[in-house]
Formats: structure tokens, sequence, C-alpha cells
């Protein structure tokens, strides 16, 4: 048993109020997803500055268009959806050519051979693997790991469900390959 | 086999693909986007309630600003913590006094070298490495000793704010570098802290 322990300190118990606690305010709830939004903004932009930018411009955008958010709407996924689309408009300012993933094609990729490599992956590979993606691609991947549902991803990305499960999926896929090439 | 590939993808994609905003970009936010809010209402005040009101606003005017504080005083917290936990007993994953030994240590557990070059003298001899969580990151934490005392280093990406801190007796330096954040947690004073700091450099 440790001689002390930082987890035994807690405050003392606080009175509570009669009163409810004040609602946190839209910019005030906006603000706790700046890390996820960065994290997207930098995968689909590839650089730090551009992806700042980015989430400045959401930021300014949602705000500005505070009166067309609907209380008790999604805040995170409408905040998503802005970015997403302004980094659309960012690609065509800056001539950026968006893939377009043939959705068509076969998803499968060969049986595994190099399941070991995958055990050892480092953070920069994922990054790696991540980049090679078509634009669409990385946004429905990053977006699962935020833990969207497909019904959110397709309203955030502007495509059906079925668009979002097949992308999904390929995307893993072609994940998959990418990290078990040879290094 | 196939479903194994795809749990280790998931996982990956899970443990690796977040990359944290920098510290200055939520400040900026936050600057933009609370205090405006906060100034309105303070003006709103002033109107109905006359010159106490303003005194009042004037003294909420030049206080110092909350968010640098506050932006400080959470990664010094944390550096003193996980220098407490290694403290009572979790120990050192690597206990050896070349850095040169401790460097590979690291390879394969974190996604960067750390760019440490001091190898420990006599003054602060290195004692080993382990890797530590650090505000949600992956860091490194290197052991210097000094005489009887023992000094935390981590290292991890992003940012930190610069400044020097005390935290329950403990004093914490906290610098960045080239994408990378800093932070020497002992109980030594403030003037060996910033002599180990200067030999890091």
């Amino acid at each position: 048993m440790p001689l002390f322990s930082l987890r035994g300190r807690r405050p003392p118990l606080a009175v509570v109020p009669d009163r409810p606690a004040p609602q946190p305010t839209l910019a005030e709830s906006a603000l706790e997803y700046v890390d996820q939004l960065y994290s997207l903004a930098v995968h689909l932009t590839g650089n730090a500055s551009d992806a700042e930018d980015l989430v400045q411009t959401t930021y300014a955008r949602a705000l500005a268009g505070a009166a067309q958010f609907h209380e008790g709407s999604n805040v995170r996924a409408w905040l998503f959806r802005i970015l997403r689309n302004g980094f659309i408009d960012l690609a065509r300012r800056k001539k950026i050519v968006l893939e377009i993933p043939d959705d068509t094609l076969d998803a499968r990729v060969p049986e595994s051979t190099g399941l070991e490599q995958l055990r050892f992956i480092t953070g920069s590979e994922v990054r790696t693997a991540i980049a090679s993606l078509p634009v669409e691609y990385r946004l429905v991947v990053l977006l699962d790991v935020e833990g969207f549902s497909e019904a959110e991803i397709a309203e955030i990305a502007s495509c059906a469900p079925g668009t979002v499960k097949s992308r999904l999926s390929r995307a893993k896929a072609k994940l998959r390959t990418a990290l078990q090439e040879p290094r | 086999m196939s479903e194994e590939a795809d749990r280790l993808v998931t996982a990956a994609l899970r443990d690796h693909a977040r990359i944290p905003a920098p510290p200055g970009l939520r400040a900026k936010l936050e600057r933009k986007y609370l205090a405006p809010r906060r100034r309105w209402v303070l003006a709103s005040v002033s109107a109905f309630t006359g010159a106490l009101a303003a005194a009042a606003i004037l003294l909420l005017l030049v206080r110092p600003g909350r968010p640098a504080e506050d932006l400080a005083l959470a990664p010094a917290r944390e550096a003193v913590g996980d220098h407490l936990r290694m403290l009572i007993g979790r120990g050192l994953g690597v206990e050896v006094s070349d850095m040169h030994q401790v460097k590979p240590w690291f390879a394969g557990k974190l996604d960067f070298v750390p760019p440490i070059t001091f190898l420990g003298d006599d003054d602060f001899p290195l004692a080993g490495g382990d890797v530590a969580v650090f505000l949600g990151h992956k860091a490194a934490q290197l052991v210097y000793h000094r005489r009887l005392h023992v000094i935390s280093l981590f290292v991890f990406q992003g940012e930190v704010p610069d400044g020097d801190r005390t935290i329950e007796g403990f004093h914490v330096v906290m610098w960045s570098r080239d994408g990378f954040g800093f932070a020497l947690a002992s109980d030594v004073n403030f003037d060996d802290l910033h002599t180990l700091h200067a030999k890091l450099q």
C-alpha cells in the first residue's frame, strides 16, 4: 500500500444548489471538440498550418450561423459537417484535385500474410497509411474512429448510408494492405 | 486470420489515428469566442448599475488572464503526478546510466525518437527511462539523479507553455522546442532544474 496517494485527496463535498446549473452556451459546447476537429483537419489537409486555419474557419462559420443550429441537435456532427464543407472549399481554392473513390472496386484483400507486422504498427505508419487513402475514404475512416454511427457519417459526408458502409470497408481493406507491406 | 487482421487494424487506428490540437489553438479559440461574451455581459451590467459596476468591470478586465495560467498548470500537474507514480513504486522500464542504452530501449515503444543528447554527468547522472502517458500522449520519461534527489524529464510530441510552476511542493520547468514538449519535475530547487534545463538544450 503506498504511503500516500493523490487519489485520496478529495475536495470537500459541495452543497447542491436548488437552482439547476446554467446550460453551456453553443460556443462552450462547440469548443469541447477542438482536438477531434483538428485531428480530422490535419489528416485531410496534410499539414498543421492549413489544419489550424480550417478549424478556425469551422468555428467562425458555426458560430456565425448559430441561428441555423436547432437546440437539441448533434453539435458534434454539425461541426464536423461544417469542417468537411470547409475543406472542400479550401481544396477548390488551392486547386487540389480530390480523388473520387471508385466505390465499385472489389474490397477484398489477399489472405493475411503479414499478421505479425500488424501487431507492431507505429503511429507514423498508421498516419502514412491514412494519408495514402482518397480523401472521402480518409473522412469515413476518421469519423468512424471518432465513434460516429454510419447514419451520422452519411449526414456529415453528404452521401447515402450504404456508400458509407462500402467506403469504410474498402478503406480498411486498403489500410490493411498498406500496413502489411514489407517495411 | 482475416478477422484478426481487421481487429489489429481497427485497434491501430483507435490508438494512433488521433492527432491532438496544439494548445495554442484552443487558447486562441477560447479568447475569440468565450471572452467577448463575458465582456458583453459585463458591459450590460455596467449600463444598469453605474459607476460601481464599472469599477468591478475594470477589476475583472485587469485580472491576470486565466486561460494562459490554466494551460500551464495542467501539464505541470500531470508531470508531478507521473513523477510521483514512478517514485512510489512503479519503477523504471530500463535502469541504466548510459543514454546509448536508454535510447534504443524506446525503439518500438514510442512513435518518435526523444531529441535528447545529454548523457548525464557527475552532477546529474542518468538513472534510466520509461514510457509514460502525458496528457493523453505517449511520452519518454528519463530519470536523472541530483545528489539524493530524483528528477523526471518528460518528452512528448506537441507543445507546452514555457514556464516554472510549483505543485504540491514539487517544482516543474516546462519548455517546447522543434515540435516537442519538455517537462522537468522534482523536489530539487529551481536552480538545479534550470541547470539541468541548460544542459538539455
